[in-house]
């Protein structure tokens, strides 16, 4: 039998779900016996396989035309879409800008932090993605399995992913259930 | 008894139990939002809906009351996804975002009830408009994003509290909670007792103070008592690491049944005085600090037997210690000036109007809180003894009248039916046309000797209130069936106002019930200890002030005394002029007996540690004391406290 294939991403997120994937520690042997982690930030394979991958997971919310492309991309290459950590299942941190006016919100961060001198001036090169209202996953794409958590506990996320690789659905509830 | 079946499971209920109830009796348990156990049921979340066989559509069981044979259902598909949809519309009804919220993670219902519907997402997204944040209150802060329009706040507001301060303006989704014609809280006719954020299923009412300092679970939680004022309300104390978080009202306290006003529940948490922890001996006219040793055996030396000191006690100490602190100066140093801070202001006419009519003549909190009419006679409710204005103000949405007898202007004027300012100094005039009124009405419950037209229109006369209000006044409070008058014995001075007031709630069939200072002034009174204070030629004077801040009147009459022994929790005047200062636990470091204006005896339990090693409580002070003048205390507090007679019987 071969192993599911799984790939991650991550969107306008800190990195810290990624970070608690890491602290399963010595289960991530485990893990890999069970599964073929493919593309991933935090390994040298950037982009999930055009050929599909079984699972794919992505952290973060979604909050400019890139986190959108790659939203896509993920869902189109990946039979099951986790939405990993609060800013993907609600959007989170950065949805706290939504209360703002976009305009506001750049400005508050490139021209009027107090780290910021005379300088600072709002991005506007064309190359760059064009922002949008932060967004939870599900509001641009399918979802099919939600685990929230600021981060998620490694033990939550080991459970998820060896419950997928070995073709079975994670069902969070009780103690493993937590949005914080 | 009616019979139903909830899960197939039998019970069998009271006639008017809601099916929720019966499900809770049952131990099954049924989700909710809106409901509080200590507000009539609304209905308004729509969580608790159950299957009952016969109803065509999901019914709410805070609302439905059981029928004889009712099968009801609460774990069905049909109800399981009812609940997820109803959870669903709350969170996609306003902004509510769990990472950042100081509820989140134990003290929120709201995540609460979704985590025990497995919800791992929200299937629709947050309103994402903005909505505003009332932060204008000193003590909590109204955070419109994360209401849910339960209404828990506006019914706490009007029928705990009676102050009807919060309700909702517009329908619909434009529905929000405002506070009178909306103005922000701090603006508003809010009397910040709190109760609203004690009762606030979210985080949409928060207090100040203990935001973000940790959840409930991390936290020690210890019932006691507040010694604020004679009332004597339960309360719940919040600490971690020996300090308070926040206190709340106990909803299980006999007296005030979960309200607390925003003395007993906000004052203590903003109490910055500087704390005393090391004896304070007086060397070359400076403080200097030394051990207990040194202190007591510098106090011991100045405290000569023979009235030679005088002894003061605050109100605010337990039963045990006003005892001990009689004992040791009265008996033991045989002093003749021991008596309270208070000096019996708010009890010693009582005490003996009680002895001269050798029985107890005053009814408890538990007949204001189930009167239907009030008069309030010269006493504050607004800003002392408030829980007991709440008792009164939420009657009198229920049609209870109220009458306020002040010479001046009283805060509940103008909430009164009928306000009746006698001239200074003829309040008795005022009584005395007040009883002849009810008696001219035919309302008098008791023989009404005289001519009633002569004496109220001579009454009139003198108090300056017009024959047709008194007429008025008399009729709506005296034409019910449970009238209760509320006074402060302070500003009565006289023991023929006391006479008539008595006689006023005889003739009107009232119970009368009276403040009575501070937490322990009855107890105090029963000591004995209400005398006037003053130093004549006492050679000492030894003033056991605990947390209590001294009055320039006190620290006035104290400026003559030749040696002064001062043991407080705090630095203030009084410790600065003292010869000695011994450090003392504050009331939440120590435990004891309180008694409460209405002679209920309960316990104040230690909620928190003593604040540092060389703080002893304010009992263990005074037994050093009296080991160090080779004193022993005799007798039982407890029996003592029963030996006078009360002005209400002392349930002990």
């Amino acid at each position: 039998m071969t192993k599911p294939k799984v790939a991650s991403d991550w969107l306008a997120g800190c990195a810290g779900c990624h970070m608690s994937l890491l602290d399963i520690d010595e289960r991530i042997v485990t893990l890999v016996q069970v599964a073929d982690l493919r593309a991933t930030p935090i390994t040298d394979l950037k982009e999930p396989d055009e050929t599909g991958v079984a699972v794919g997971i992505l952290e973060g919310a979604v909050n400019n035309s890139a986190n959108e492309e790659v939203a896509h991309r993920m869902r189109s290459r990946c039979s099951i879409l986790v939405a990993l950590g609060d800013c993907a299942v609600f959007g989170g941190v950065p949805a706290m800008r939504n209360f703002f006016p976009l305009e506001e919100a750049l400005r508050r961060a490139y021209v009027e932090t107090e780290s910021t001198d005379e300088t600072g001036k709002i991005p506007d090169s064309p190359e760059l993605a064009t922002m949008t209202r932060a967004r939870s996953l599900q509001e641009v794409v399918p979802v099919d399995i939600f685990v929230p958590g600021c981060p998620p506990s490694a033990d939550t996320i080991f459970y998820v992913l060896s419950e997928l690789a070995q073709g079975r659905k994670p069902v969070l509830k009780d103690e493993k259930l937590s949005w914080i | 008894m009616l019979s139903l079946t909830i899960n197939n499971q039998p019970i069998e209920v009271t006639e008017g139990t809601t099916v929720l109830n019966a499900a809770r009796q049952a131990g099954i348990e049924i989700p909710t939002l809106c409901d509080h156990p200590h507000l009539t049921p609304f209905g308004g979340c729509r969580l608790c809906m159950v299957e009952i066989d016969g109803f065509r559509t999901l019914q709410s069981a805070c609302t439905i009351p059981v029928t004889n044979n009712m099968v009801v259902r609460t774990d069905t598909d049909k109800v399981k996804t009812a609940r997820k949809f109803v959870l669903t519309l709350i969170f996609s009804e306003r902004n509510h975002f769990c990472p950042y919220c100081q509820v989140s993670g134990g003290d929120c219902d709201l995540q609460n009830a979704a985590y025990g519907e497995s919800m791992t997402n929200w299937p629709m997204p947050p309103n994402w408009q903005p909505y505003p944040v009332d932060a204008s209150h000193p003590n909590f802060i109204l955070e419109h994003n994360r209401c849910i329009l339960c209404r828990r706040c506006i019914r706490a507001c009007s029928e705990l509290v009676g102050a009807n301060t919060l309700g909702v303006e517009e329908r619909g989704v434009k529905t929000f909670v405002i506070a009178d014609l909306n103005v922000p809280l701090g603006q508003s006719s809010c009397v910040s007792c709190g109760t609203c954020i004690q009762v606030c299923p979210t985080g949409a009412l928060i207090d100040r103070k203990s935001a973000y300092l940790g959840h409930e679970k991390n936290l020690d939680v210890q019932k006691t008592i507040c010694v604020g004022c004679s009332l004597g309300c339960g309360i719940q104390v919040f600490s971690r690491n020996g300090q308070v978080i926040r206190i709340e009202g106990d909803w299980d306290a006999p007296i005030n049944s979960g309200i607390l006003c925003k003395t007993g529940r906000f004052a203590p948490l903003t109490d910055d005085r500087q704390r005393l922890t090391t004896p304070l001996v007086r060397k070359d006219g400076a403080l200097q600090p030394a051990n207990w040793e040194e202190a007591l055996a510098a106090a011991a030396a100045k405290l000569q037997p023979a009235d030679q000191v005088a002894a003061l006690v605050s109100t605010r100490q337990s039963a045990e210690t006003l005892h001990l602190f009689k004992h040791l100066f009265a008996d033991g140093l045989k002093s003749s000036m021991v008596t309270s801070l208070e000096e019996g202001s708010a009890t010693s006419l009582l005490s003996q109007f009680a002895a001269s009519k050798g029985k107890a003549f005053e009814g408890t909190l538990k007949d204001v809180e189930h009167a239907d009419s009030f008069m309030v006679f010269v006493a504050d409710l607004v800003n002392q003894h408030e829980v007991a204005g709440f008792f009164a103000r939420r009657l009198m949405q229920n049609g209870a009248p109220l009458v306020v007898i002040d010479t001046g202007e009283n805060p509940l004027n103008n909430l009164a039916n009928c306000a009746l300012t006698p001239r200074t100094g003829k309040e008795l005039d005022l009584l005395t046309g007040l009883t002849a009124a009810i008696s001219r009405l035919g309302q008098n419950k008791a023989v009404f000797t005289g001519d009633a037209i002569a004496v109220m229109n001579a009454a009139a006369e003198m108090s300056g209130v017009s024959t047709e209000l008194l007429l008025e006044a008399g009729f709506k409070f005296a034409s019910t069936t449970r009238p209760v008058i509320i006074y402060d014995a302070t500003p009565v001075q006289t023991q023929d106002v006391l006479n008539a007031l008595v006689k006023l709630a005889e003739i009107s069939g009232a119970k009368l019930v009276s403040l009575k200072g501070g937490a322990n002034s009855l107890a105090a009174a029963q000591y004995e200890l209400d005398k006037p204070f003053r130093l004549n030629s006492h050679q000492a004077a030894y003033v056991v002030l605990g947390d209590e801040n001294p009055s320039e009147h006190l620290i006035k009459a104290l400026e003559k005394a030749p040696f002064l022994v001062v043991q407080a929790s705090h630095t203030s005047k009084l410790t600065a002029a003292a010869d000695v200062v011994l450090p003392v636990t504050s009331w939440l470091e120590q435990d004891g007996h309180y008694l409460s204006a209405d002679g209920q005896l309960q316990k104040a339990e230690k909620s928190l540690p003593a604040c540092g090693t060389a703080v002893r409580t304010n009992e263990e002070a005074l037994k050093s004391l009296a080991q160090q003048l080779n004193l022993t205390a005799v007798g039982n507090w407890k029996a003592e406290l029963l030996q006078r007679l009360s002005p209400v019987e002392i349930a002990a």
